[in-house]
């Protein structure tokens, strides 16, 4: 079973201005497992592609939250999830684009990412 | 000693004043900045009120003045647009406790006074004159030059600073309330982003000459690229990321046509310049740069939100007053830093120059040329707030940088750096200095 997961960075990710909850640790083992990974923020796309490169992660995509619906668009997957901190950016687009809702705290609770 | 706002007087705010009657005779030297940070972290050394003495002592050490040479001081007390301390938040006492007290608890943390810096740097033993502008730094650079050129100080220092608190800018305040008061109900229109304004504006700006919002890309890029060799700005600082073309153009809409890039972030900072008489700048430690005009605009919009008539209206009568003012024209300007906080005005007020000879209609086109910082025709070389934060000093402190030339790698080489103007931040509302390397 396919699935793929953005993750919003900042407030989200331990990386992130604020740092959040979900860590690079995490999106490592979700990645071990196949999971299709990458960010979805409002940071500068090329910005996003710097981060992960930085941190010798690999990444699948990189988009802005309001493109989210996009990435069903390039990507066939059978689950879509996307972690975020914001009620009225992040859970409001993934609710749009069809994609399952995770707050940063939830997420690093979640065996997707464990 | 009681300070207050400066009175109307002070402002040259009409056209047919001729020129100004200090000109060439106040000279800026020392500039004075805090470090900068994206919200305060409750600490009391990096609070408002910390960075304000920081910037102070900064201009004080780099003009090479002491002190105790200082006779006046020309602030801006108020040190948000959108950041306020919730009502139901304790306040921070080991901040306040920090610091020598006024009897307002949030001095020094969420405003700032004259009596607030003096009681907590006594080595300021000479301050005789002290005022009050309001806004920005733009209109405390207009009095402080007045203050110098009238006489009623001769070493005067200028300060702007900026706070920024946990949470969301602009959600607090007046705007989490369920009334307003005072005429703002009938001003600010209710749940609309701070840009909306301009990007009304923009948008009939584009209608009217044809134009589009990815004309724009080549001034963001640029304003970013200045910035980060801004090492006093944020982005330098923090996150020293260029933009691309794909950034900018996909990046979400706050206002339609205004996206997330075409505003800038808010941050915590202060700024300060060391302002003299052109005969005592002489002595001091930087090159002089003076002052050859300010200018006030006062403009009252006829509704809400200004057409795109007046505001080039408007922006025309500012740039004639410059002119007027200074005894130049645009051919003398050899590079302009007007304000950017919304992109999306910065290109009016150039068309309200004559930048280069452009008329209205023509500065998105004049973007697509060489606008860098090495060529003939440098825009924004500071990169404003775009390139460095929320702080309407950037452009300033980078006027007085090239024309001291000392502003790094942002120093303009295409042309030589003689005059230039600064200023903002609205269209219908603002302040702007002319700045010279010469005093004639």
């Amino acid at each position: 079973m396919s699935t793929l997961i953005s993750f919003d960075i900042d407030g989200t990710l331990e990386i992130g201005d604020p740092p959040g909850a979900v860590t690079l640790e995490m999106v490592k083992a979700a990645r071990a497992k196949g999971i299709l990974t990458g960010s979805c923020s409002d940071r500068p796309m090329s910005a996003q592609r710097a981060i992960w490169e930085e941190h010798g992660i690999e990444y699948d995509f990189v988009c802005y939250k309001h493109l989210l619906a996009d990435l069903k668009k390039q990507f066939d997957a059978e689950n879509y999830y996307h972690v975020g901190d914001r009620d009225d950016l992040d859970r409001k687009y993934a609710i749009r684009a069809g994609f399952g809702f995770f707050w940063p705290d939830e997420a690093a609770e979640n065996p997707l990412l464990l | 000693m009681t300070t207050g706002y400066a009175p109307p007087s002070m402002y040259r705010s009409r056209e047919g004043m001729g020129v100004w009657e200090h000109r060439g005779k106040v000279a800026a030297v020392g500039v004075g900045h805090s470090p900068t940070e994206r919200r305060w972290d409750e600490n009391p050394e990096t609070s408002v009120g910390a960075w304000s003495i920081m910037a102070l002592r900064n201009a004080m050490a780099d003009a090479g003045v002491t002190p105790n040479q200082v006779d006046g001081l020309v602030i801006v007390p108020v040190t948000t647009t959108g950041a306020f301390w919730p009502e139901d938040k304790a306040l921070p006492q080991d901040v306040i406790e920090a610091f020598v007290q006024t009897d307002d608890p949030l001095d020094g943390i969420a405003k700032l006074s004259v009596d607030w810096l003096l009681k907590n740097m006594p080595e300021l033993t000479g301050i005789n004159y002290s005022l009050y502008a309001p806004v920005c730094m733009s209109n405390a650079l207009n009095v402080a030059a007045q203050v110098v050129g009238d006489g009623l100080a001769h070493t005067v220092l200028v300060l702007k600073a900026w706070h920024n608190l946990q949470g969301r800018y602009y959600q607090g305040g007046q705007n989490a309330q369920d009334a307003i008061g005072g005429t703002s109900a009938m001003r600010s229109l209710w749940g609309a982003p701070a840009c909306y304004g301009t990007a009304l504006q923009f948008a009939e700006y584009c209608h009217k000459y044809g134009k589009n919002h990815d004309m724009m890309t080549p001034f963001i890029i640029n304003s970013r690229r200045n910035g980060l060799m801004f090492p006093e700005g944020y982005w330098a600082q923090h996150r020293p990321e260029e933009l691309t073309d794909e950034d900018y153009q996909l990046a979400r809409w706050i206002a339609k046509p205004a996206n997330l890039f075409d505003n800038d972030i808010p941050i915590m900072c202060a700024a300060s310049y060391l302002f003299t008489t052109a005969e005592r700048a002489k002595d001091m430690k930087q090159k002089p740069v003076y002052i050859l005009n300010h200018v006030d605009s006062n403009a009252v919009p006829r509704g809400l939100t200004p057409t795109l008539d007046e505001v080039e209206a408007e922006c025309a009568l500012t740039g004639r007053k410059i002119y007027e003012g200074a005894g130049i024209t645009a051919a003398d300007l050899s590079f302009e830093n007007m304000y950017d906080g919304f992109t999306q005005f910065h290109q009016f007020h150039i068309e309200g120059l004559g930048y280069r000879g452009i008329g209205f209609g023509d500065a998105l086109d004049f973007y697509q040329t060489d606008i860098s910082i090495e060529g003939p025709n440098p825009v924004s070389p500071s990169g404003g707030n775009i390139g460095s934060g929320r702080s309407r000093f950037w452009m300033h402190t980078d006027s007085i940088q090239q024309l001291q030339g000392r502003a790094g790698g942002r120093q303009i080489t295409g042309v030589d750096a003689e005059i230039g103007v600064s200023g903002g931040p609205m269209p219908l509302g603002g302040n702007y200095t002319v700045w010279s390397a010469t005093p004639d």
